[in-house]
């Protein structure tokens, strides 16, 4: 190739490139910039807004450029429109517009009412109208002012509007981006579900399902999704977070805002008690179980979920078996004169009979407004810790509490209670059970042992007819509509089929014998190095008390 | 006299700049219309300027990514993100930087490949040879630092791995894996090792290596074969053909300015390619790096498949040293070359070896593509 044809050459491809790099500019022009404030469309009226609170509240304007709302031309005033006569009429010093001050569910309802109607008949917006407005702990025991910003910060999600309107949709949709993946985050339905009285964000982060989901960061931004995009799919999320299985369609069910909608059980109340008609739609509690197994049924078999779910069930209907019982010795010791009242009655007798001045009316308020809900919430979702420590020890432990209140005061049945050393002396109330597991056979965890079968009669070994006795009541709280028919009858398959069920039809496995062996001489360990183990010299106290101690 | 009394000898601006830099003009014209061979008119002689291109272009679009790349492990990937979806031309500057790495790999082997079968590596340029080889060494080690930097779970996942060869490396394969990943694994402080290699010293280390490269190159000349043809017709007693062929003055042209229009052209259709890469197949960003989840497919950068196969032959460790004692004859070939040649007289080695090495890395490539599938 000659010199003057290489230039000529040279020449051609830099016109090429410098073509290509048109090209580029091309592409860079079309990109879609995520993140980046989308194309705003606002009215010539909202525009105004826009220009003034650009520097005066510059966060609300950008939230509101990063929003839906703003890609789709829904601007201040669509939301903030005002007629003379509304209670939040404004007109702003700086605008020529009057405005609404505070936007409320009517004005959502204008686009999203399908949202709004489910909302309103839901239990979130009657939180405010049910008895936390006469709740005596708030009532009686606390300033008003305090709760004000304690537990009505919360309830407020049903905040009772003088336009008639029901619900703050913000609680959830924080403005001013109304973003969808704030909405979905489960620390939007823990900022009020947590804490000692309803563990629930805890409970789903102690969850497999709350640690699957976690594990991958990258989970949080699929939770931006849009419903409609999914309809009749599977949502793009991997691991469920509480709207997963309380509000998000599935591929048959449809999403909703009506949080009562897939709940069998009222079990923040004092008693275990099957949900009405009144909430979720005017579902019946079947109805309403029906909706969660849908939900599980997305991940997993119906042989899992129902058996998980009779089993929770079971334990909540146990709670009420031991609320029970705790109720009956305040009303002994009432009776006998041994404590007081407040002077409020109620008729679900949970503690407003007793008032909170006394050691075990305070003890009964803890029994079922913490710890029992923790009990019966972590057995139904996933938090065996909740289920355990935070619930059934708590539980025991205060009507222990109050028991021994009782015979320090000197109710006679407790004294005796006390003083007695049978080991079967906990199980104060009548048992419901279920015959196996949802995880899976376990050939040892309910193995005989002659050490405990022998001297304790409260658990299913330790009596021949304990299984008999647990069928009665069972059956007794299906007859009552506490049981489905179908959970009645997995309920029998599994009593048949008991020994299977909890393993004693089959051997032991030589691993485990290992275990036990490795077991005891742990334990020959513990005895050889601590419980018989002593240093040469006492210690400072007892040389005191030697000086002391009557001669 | 002191040189400040000296009238200025020329007028302009040659007189200006020629008193306060004396080294007369003449000599960078001579330097660049020395003569060189003639059959590096041929374009596949032409391919050593090219690498030096890319890597200018990357040099100057790494400084640009520098701008918005941050090496925390907990906003890397984000910042990495937002180069490719919000900074203006982002998309395009991380594409040219991510393909020229890889056109850079491509035109050193390249390059190398023709230093290689054409024997130009021989006495008295063995050290530039072992430079080269040192350079193809840098530029892969570039190409690895920087994968590592974007930390999504595929780099993630290939930085892990590729740091693990580490730990077979008899006796202190544990303490260099230690100090490399700043940890039992890849973690923050493996980042803030990699970046500062991957922007600093390599930089340096490569720059010194090119001008040593480039003195030497100018300092022996390349290689005259048409004079190595006429030495060999003599050994073999036969004369030159007599049409002038591999005569001394026919077969020399000046290097400037028509090996640098050759040049020219090499590095425009390579621009060109480049500029078209990036909008064909523009950088993508895979989910964030995830310590707790192994993809079902890890895998390194398509130009480590000849290794990453060569790996999965053989029992690591033996894997592993076959590598270093391949990568040492590699280094040392030049040696090797005159050692074979000097026991059998046969000069040729090169050629068949140099093609059996290509086309072997060139099946590992598919085989390992298509394993992977």
């Amino acid at each position: 190739m000659s010199l003057n044809l290489k230039a000529l050459v040279v020449i051609v491809l830099a016109i090429l490139l410098l073509a290509t790099f048109t090209v580029v500019a091309y592409v860079e022009g079309a990109q879609k910039r995520v993140g980046a404030p989308p194309p705003a469309v606002a009215s010539a009226e909202a525009q105004q807004c826009i220009d003034c609170h650009t520097n005066r509240t510059p966060g609300m304007v950008s939230q509101w450029r990063e929003s839906l709302h703003a890609e789709k031309g829904v601007d201040c005033l669509s939301c903030h429109k005002v007629a003379k006569d509304d209670f939040d009429y404004f007109q702003c010093p700086g605008a020529s517009i009057p405005i609404a001050s505070h936007p409320t569910p009517k004005d959502c309802k204008e686009c999203h009412e399908k949202a709004v109607v489910e909302f309103s008949r839901s239990k979130h917006a009657g939180l405010n109208a049910q008895k936390f407005a006469t709740s005596p702990d708030r009532l009686v025991f606390e300033p008003t002012i305090s709760t004000q910003h304690g537990c009505q910060q919360c309830h407020n999600i049903g905040h009772v509007w003088p336009d008639q309107s029901v619900g703050e949709c913000d609680a959830c949709h924080a403005k001013h981006t109304f973003s969808l993946q704030v909405a979905r985050n489960p620390q939007t339905c823990g900022e009020c579900h947590l804490g000692p009285d309803h563990s629930h964000i805890e409970q789903w982060v102690e969850s497999k399902h709350g640690n699957v989901f976690m594990s991958n960061p990258d989970n949080y931004k699929k939770l931006g999704y849009r419903a409609k995009d999914y309809v009749g799919k599977p949502a793009p999320v991997p691991a469920p977070t509480c709207t997963t299985c309380h509000m998000d369609a599935t591929v048959t069910l449809p999403a909703t805002h009506d949080v009562g909608e897939r709940l069998a059980w009222e079990s923040q109340s004092p008693w275990s008690v099957r949900t009405t008609e009144a909430w979720g739609g005017g579902l019946s509690w079947q109805q309403k179980r029906d909706n969660m197994e849908n939900t599980c049924s997305q991940c997993h078999a119906p042989n899992f979920y129902q058996r998980y779910l009779l089993s929770g069930d079971v334990a909540s209907l146990q709670y009420n078996e031991i609320f029970r019982e705790g109720r009956r010795w305040l009303g002994e010791m009432n009776k006998a004169g041994l404590i007081g009242t407040a002077g409020v009655k109620d008729s679900l007798g949970a503690f407003q009979a007793f008032g909170y001045d006394e050691a075990p009316e305070e003890q009964i308020y803890h029994f079922w407004h913490h710890q029992g809900r923790l009990y019966r919430q972590g057995a139904l979702m996933m938090a065996a810790d909740y289920t355990q420590w935070h619930g059934i020890w708590e539980v025991q432990r205060s009507l222990v509490e109050i028991i021994r209140s009782a015979s320090e005061a000197g109710l006679p049945e407790a004294k005796a209670w006390m003083k007695s050393d049978n080991p079967s002396k906990y199980m104060l109330y009548p048992l419901l059970d279920v015959p196996g597991t949802a995880w899976g056979i376990d050939t040892i965890a309910f193995r005989k042992s002659p050490e405990y079968t022998t001297r304790i009669l409260m658990n299913r070994d330790g009596n021949a007819d304990y299984w008999e006795k647990v069928k009665g009541n069972v059956e007794a709280a299906y007859k009552n509509n506490l049981l489905s028919a179908k959970q009645w009858e997995m309920w029998q398959k599994m009593y048949a089929n008991r020994d299977k069920e909890l393993g004693n039809a089959y051997p032991l496995s030589p691993e485990i014998q290992k275990a036990m062996d490795g077991e005891k001489r742990d334990n020959a360990a513990a005895t050889n190095q601590a419980v018989e183990f002593k240093v040469p010299n006492g210690s400072v106290w007892s040389a005191i008390w030697d000086a002391l101690k009557p001669k | 006299m002191s040189i400040e009394s000296t009238p200025q000898t020329k007028k302009g601006w040659r007189g200006w700049l020629g008193e306060r830099f004396p080294i007369d003009v003449k000599v960078y014209e001579e330097l660049a219309k020395e003569p060189i061979p003639k059959h590096m008119e041929r374009w596949w002689f032409a391919l050593g300027g090219t690498p030096l291109l890319l890597f200018a272009i990357q040099a100057i679009t790494g400084i640009l990514l520098t701008w918005y790349y941050v090496p925390r492990p907990d906003v890397a990937y984000e910042s990495v993100q937002r180069i490719t979806t919000q900074i203006p031309y982002g998309w395009w500057v991380r594409g040219i930087h991510q393909w020229g790495s890889q056109l850079m790999i491509i035109t050193v082997v390249l390059h190398m490949l023709r230093t290689f079968t054409t024997g130009a590596y021989r006495r008295p340029r063995e050290l530039n040879w072992m430079i080269g080889t040192g350079l193809l060494v840098i530029t892969l080690s570039f190409a690895f630092t920087g994968y590592a930097l974007v930390n999504d779970q595929l780099s993630y996942w290939a930085t892990t791995v590729g740091t693990n060869m580490f730990a077979e490396i008899p006796i202190v394969g544990p303490i260099i894996l230690q100090m490399i990943r700043g940890g039992m694994v890849v973690t923050a402080d493996t980042m803030t090792r990699l970046y500062p290699l991957h922007i600093g010293a390599l930089p340096t280390i490569i720059v010194t290596f090119i001008v040593l490269h480039v003195i030497l190159i100018r300092f022996l000349g390349v290689t005259d074969l048409d004079k190595r043809e006429r030495e060999r017709l003599a050994r073999a007693g036969k004369s030159a053909p007599a049409n002038g062929k591999h005569e001394r003055e026919a077969s020399h042209f000046p290097f400037f300015p028509d090996h640098m229009m050759t040049e020219l052209v090499i590095g425009m259709g390579v621009l060109i390619i480049l500029v078209n890469l990036t909008i064909l197949f523009p950088p993508t960003l895979g989910p964030h790096a995830n310590p707790a989840e192994t993809p079902s497919h890890i895998k390194p950068e398509w130009y480590f498949y000849p290794v990453f196969r060569w790996l999965k032959l053989f029992p690591l460790q033996l894997g592993l040293a076959g590598l270093g004692i391949g990568a040492a004859c590699f280094v040392l070939w030049p040696f090797i070359d005159a050692f074979i040649e000097k026991r059998t007289g046969n000069r040729d080695v090169n050629v068949y070896l140099g093609f059996l090495v290509a086309v072997g890395a060139f099946v590992f490539i598919l085989w390992e593509l298509f394993a992977l599938q």
